[in-house]
Formats: structure tokens, sequence, C-alpha cells
């Protein structure tokens, strides 16, 4: 196969700034950061209180969010569409094949990472970050919040690799999204489709987007951690 | 003096076994304290339950006269109370926010903050080193550091855990220095160390802690 004109056809593509091809990434990458966005609170406190607390469940849970690190996701597509579905429990609502749909689906499948990355990056933390900010006047959540800021790059790299989930995820996004253009095509179901059809020079523009993106928030997480000159 | 601090019936166990079993230890006004013993006799334990760290039966605390419960430890208590760990930690920020740290959480207004930081800077002769972070201070700086931190808050009672301890001879005479400073005002220290230097400084009182209780009382 000839991969150097779909590649030189993809370059254009990019260059020229098709305008189906911007309304894809930029879908992509809202979905996923609004999905962040979301879930960031109820993550990063999920995992502060797995972290410092005991309480009964507590490792249940901890094994819960390891597991679902490994879900198919296409299974959470499933559930998410069974839910979300005409004869479902939240049918009213209408959001099938709607970007929200999108939205929760990358909310469910980011969940787990960011809390399972953010609690390792807590319970990474110096007991004595909470102890030092407690005994100097802090608050419970004054001392959890300069924890967390101690930590600040671990729980960035849990964002981060939420994100990256999020944003390269194929399953779930095909089965609640439909992968319908100009409404709910993002970048993976568009690779997989155009690639299904043989029209390689998209599926490469937006495959090179995609590592454009990773590469770019790597490179602003290394800059970051650089700057923080935390170790 | 009027006890700032009166602590009765303290009792810490980890399962059958007695880690602090104490009848009653009081502390005035502005009186400085060591708390001696061996390694393992419990003087950083107990030093942590009066800091609100570790929980522990009392049987009685009074603050000031006025009697306090300690489960849950109360906010005003660890406004009024600092403790300075033996490794201290400072933030990784930079040093003039770890001095103000506290100050912050006291609802200092900024201008106030920053006189008073730049204040523990020269009190605690860090000021040249103001702009080095925390994480390239010295063991003896970042002692000195915790210390001004403590000092800027101007707690009624310090606790201290060995804080002369793993310092070389000329970082160990500049803490003593500061904490022989810091008793000269009304702030009560009890201190948890076994530096003689510290124990014969003058108006200096002496817990002798043994496995877990006071056996003997001194005075310096």
């Amino acid at each position: 196969m000839d991969l150097l004109e779909p590649t030189r056809q993809a370059f254009i593509l990019l260059v020229a700034g098709d305008p189906d091809l911007l309304e894809i990434i930029g879908l992509s990458v809202w979905t996923s950061l609004a999905a962040i966005a979301l879930i960031t609170p109820p993550c990063v406190g999920l995992a502060f209180v797995l972290a410092r607390k005991r309480f009964p469940g507590r490792r249940a849970m901890i094994v819960s969010m390891q597991a679902l690190l490994s879900f198919p996701t296409v299974v959470i597509g499933l559930a998410i569409y069974l839910l979300l579905s005409r004869r479902g429990p939240f049918g009213d609502w209408q959001l099938l094949f709607t970007p929200s749909a999108i939205v929760i689906g990358y909310m469910v499948i980011a969940f787990p990472v960011m809390v399972v990355f953010t609690l390792s990056a807590v319970q990474g933390a110096d007991p004595r970050v909470y102890e030092t900010a407690r005994t100097l006047g802090a608050s419970r959540l004054g001392a959890a919040v300069t924890t967390l800021w101690e930590v600040r790059f671990g729980v960035v790299a849990a964002l981060v690799n939420g994100f990256g989930r999020a944003i390269s995820e194929v399953g779930c996004a095909i089965m609640v999204g439909g992968n319908i253009a100009g409404l709910t095509r993002n970048m993976p179901t568009a690779i997989a489709l155009e690639t299904s059809k043989g029209d390689f020079a998209q599926g490469i523009a937006l495959g090179m987007v995609l590592i454009f993106i990773a590469l770019l928030i790597n490179v602003v997480l290394a800059w970051a951690q650089g700057e923080g000159g935390l170790k | 003096m009027s006890a700032v601090l009166e602590v009765r019936g303290l009792r810490k166990c980890f399962g059958s076994r007695i880690i602090l079993d104490l009848g009653e230890i009081n502390l005035a006004r502005g009186e400085r304290c060591i708390v001696a013993g061996a390694n393992g006799s419990g003087k950083t334990t107990l030093l942590r339950i009066l800091a609100g760290l570790e929980p522990a039966e009392v049987g009685e605390f009074r603050f000031n006269g006025e009697a306090v419960s300690t489960t849950p430890y109360p906010d005003r208590l660890r406004r009024a109370i600092v403790y300075v760990h033996q490794h201290p930690y400072l933030f990784h920020t930079s040093l003039r926010h770890n001095l103000g740290y506290g100050l912050k959480c006291r609802h200092v207004p900024a201008r106030e903050r920053a006189r008073r930081v730049e204040e523990a800077l020269e009190w605690s002769g860090l000021a040249a080193s103001a702009a080095t972070p925390p994480s390239k201070l010295s063991g003896g700086e970042k002692q000195r550091a915790a210390l001004a931190r403590a000092w800027a808050l101007e707690p009624e009672i310090l606790l201290l855990d060995e804080p002369t301890a793993n310092l070389d001879q000329e970082a160990r005479q500049r803490t003593i220095d500061l904490i022989a400073r810091l008793g000269s005002g009304n702030t009560g220290m009890l201190i948890a160390c076994h530096d003689q230097e510290l124990i014969k400084l003058p108006g200096m009182r002496v817990l002798h802690l043994a496995a877990g209780r006071i056996n003997a009382t001194q005075a310096s």
C-alpha cells in the first residue's frame, strides 16, 4: 500500500484547514475537555478521601476503580446506550446520539483513570504536609488543598491521562454518539470510518492531530514540572 | 503564673501496649519545659497528642482555665498551639509563602502578613536566603524557617520535637539561640529533646519521661 500519497493529502487537508476536519477535531477536543472539567472536582475529592481516610468499603472502592481501568470501553458504551436509549430509564432526556452522550461516556471512562492517578499522587505525599498545614491553623479543606498543591504534578498527570483516555476513545463514542457527520463524529470514530472506506488521507490527518495533541500535552506537563522545581 | 495548659489522665495505647500514661501535665504562660527521655519513651507522641495530630484518651484538657473537648480537636486550639516536626516540612513554594502560611490561615491582611514575614525573616537570620527555594535550604536553615514560621504566629504554646537533632554544631547553636529568644515572650514551650545545652537554658523545667510515664521533674 502506498502511504506517501495519503500522507501528502493528509498534510494538504491540515494545512488548508479543511472545515470537516476542523469540525471533527473541535468536537473531540471540547467533549473531552468538558468531561474532564466536570469530573475533576469529584475525582480529586474522592481520591483524597480514599487516600487519607479509613472507612468500611474503602478497599473495595479502590479495587473497583483499579478494575474499571481495564474495563472495555465498548461495554461502558453499551451500558450508557441502554440507559439513554428511548426505552431506557433516561430515554426522556433524548441524549443518545448527541455530543452530550459522548461527554457522559468520556466522564465514565476517565473517572477511574483520574481517581487512581490522583489517589497514587496523594498517597505519595509526605504525611507531614497535611499535618504541617493543620498545625499552622489550616482548616481540613485548606490542608487538603495544600496537600493537593504539593502533589500538583501528580494531579495534573491524572488530568492529562484522563484527557488522553477520553480523546482517543472510540468504542463508547461510536455506541452513544452514533458517528453522525457534523454532529457526533469525532477524531477516533472518523479515523475508524474513513479507514474502513479506504480513505486514508483524512484518517492519517486526524491521526497526526491526535499524536500532536498527545505530544503537546506531555510537553506542557514536562515544562510545568521543570518550572515547578518540585524535586 | 497562670496555667495555659492543664491536662489530666492522658493515656495512649497501641493495642494492648501502653505508650503514654500521664497523670497530670501543666504548662504555665510563657513557661519553657523540656520533655526528656530515651527514644521510644513517648515524647513525640505526647507532643503530637497535644497538637491534635494523634487521638488519645484524655481525662481533662483545660486551656487557659477552660475545659476543652479534644475530640474533635478544636480549630481554636490549632491556632493557639503550634507543633514543629523534628524534620520540619516546608511547602514547595517560596520561603516567604511558607512563613506567611499560618498568618494567611488566620486571615491576617496581606500587607500586615508581608510585614510579619519580613520580621520573621530578620528574626531567624534568613533574610539573605529569602529567595532560595525551600528545598534548597540546609537542614539548619529549614529548622530556623520552621521556627520563624511558628514565631510569626505568636502562639500561646509551641511544641518543638527534637529541634536540634541531626544538625551540625553551628546550625545547632543557631537553633538553640532562636529557641532561647522564642522563650522570652508569652509563648509557652514544650520541647522534646535530649540536648543538654537546651536543657540547661535558664528557666527550663525538665520532665523526664520513661516508658510513657513522668518519673521526675526538675528545674534547671
